[in-house]
């Protein structure tokens, strides 16, 4: 703690403020979900104008894909959940672990997405391919928006995911102890806002038909 | 009480709550059945559409809460963030209602 110049800042060690930094954490939350929220707005505008063209298009959306990925994001909420416990009652290795099984999950949506996504470039429904120009307008938004909107969640997901290897690292290192996890509950804070916006998109995209 | 003091002016988490590894398992649970009915609805209730859209979100509102309440701790925290998470709820229902209404009113 003692500076190399021997000069100490009256209060060094002893500013951090785990309360300032969750309101922090929540108020960059806050600023995520208005993004997302503009982007709802979008997607519910032009479906009530090209309903009947979302309502087809909604159907070559694969639903078990997408229950799937629901379901890994869900358990992995509360492995991150279960991570802040672990930390909270001192068993920093358990934390650790817990933290991995969510890295996991990250992994496996991604695979997952990987797998849709080359599913539908297959069929040509990327925006710019020859047969998504071809396509009825209404369905040409539907498939627009829904590259665009998972794209960007699953970049939230990649995100998430190096923030929760970085938690990982410094716990190992014991820069992140039982007395002192604002970043793992941060970081899990995260994880859970990218959850909700999931929760959304999922019966918006796959399941309203 | 004795053992509240702290060690540090911004040393909260002594005094936090520790939520069980049970009660996670619990939401877990929770939202999984809430998945599944909202899938079931889909797949098996095709023929009543405009209320499938309306229960489906209805039942994502229900699981966003129950992520927020328990998950994201917002239970045991300070009231002071259930009030801002509703004052952001209420200008995104605000802006979702003006568009609604311009909308059809063409």
């Amino acid at each position: 703690m003692e500076h190399a110049s021997g000069f100490v800042l009256p209060n060094s060690g002893h500013n951090r403020d785990a309360e300032a930094s969750k309101m922090g954490m929540w108020l960059f939350l806050f600023t995520e979900i208005l993004l997302f929220g503009g982007l709802f707005i979008v997607y519910m505008v032009y479906r009530m104008i090209n309903s009947e063209a979302f309502l087809l298009s909604s159907f070559e959306l694969n639903v078990t894909m997408g229950t799937i990925n629901t379901v890994v994001l869900l358990v992995s909420s509360m492995t991150i959940a279960m991570s802040i416990t672990a930390i909270q009652k001192g068993n920093t290795r358990l934390s650790v672990n817990l933290l991995f099984l969510t890295l996991a999950a990250a992994l496996i949506f991604m695979i997952i997405k990987y797998f849709e996504w080359s599913a539908k470039i297959h069929h040509g429904l990327f925006p710019g391919m020859e047969y998504y120009e071809n396509l009825p307008k209404g369905e040409g938004l539907f498939f627009y928006l829904y590259f665009f909107m998972t794209g960007l969640h699953a970049l939230h997901i990649i995100i998430g995911a190096i923030i929760i290897a970085v938690v990982i690292y410094r716990t190992k290192k014991g820069l992140i102890t039982p007395e002192r996890y604002t970043l793992t509950e941060n970081a899990g804070l995260y994880w859970h806002l990218v959850d909700l916006i999931w929760i959304y998109l999922f019966p918006l995209f796959y399941l309203i038909h | 009480m004795e053992n509240n003091t702290k060690k540090h002016e911004g040393d909260l988490h002594e005094t936090q709550h520790i939520s069980s590894y049970k009660q996670h398992f619990s939401t877990l649970v929770a939202l999984l059945l809430l998945t599944v009915v909202t899938v079931a609805i889909s797949v098996f209730g095709a023929n009543l559409r405009t209320l499938s859209v309306a229960t489906a979100l209805l039942i994502a509102t229900v699981k966003v809460i129950v992520v927020a309440y328990y998950f994201m701790h917002l239970k045991y925290d300070h009231k002071l963030y259930t009030w801002l998470i509703m004052i952001v709820g209420l200008l995104f229902v605000v802006f979702t209602a003006l568009t609604s209404i311009e909308y059809f009113n063409r």
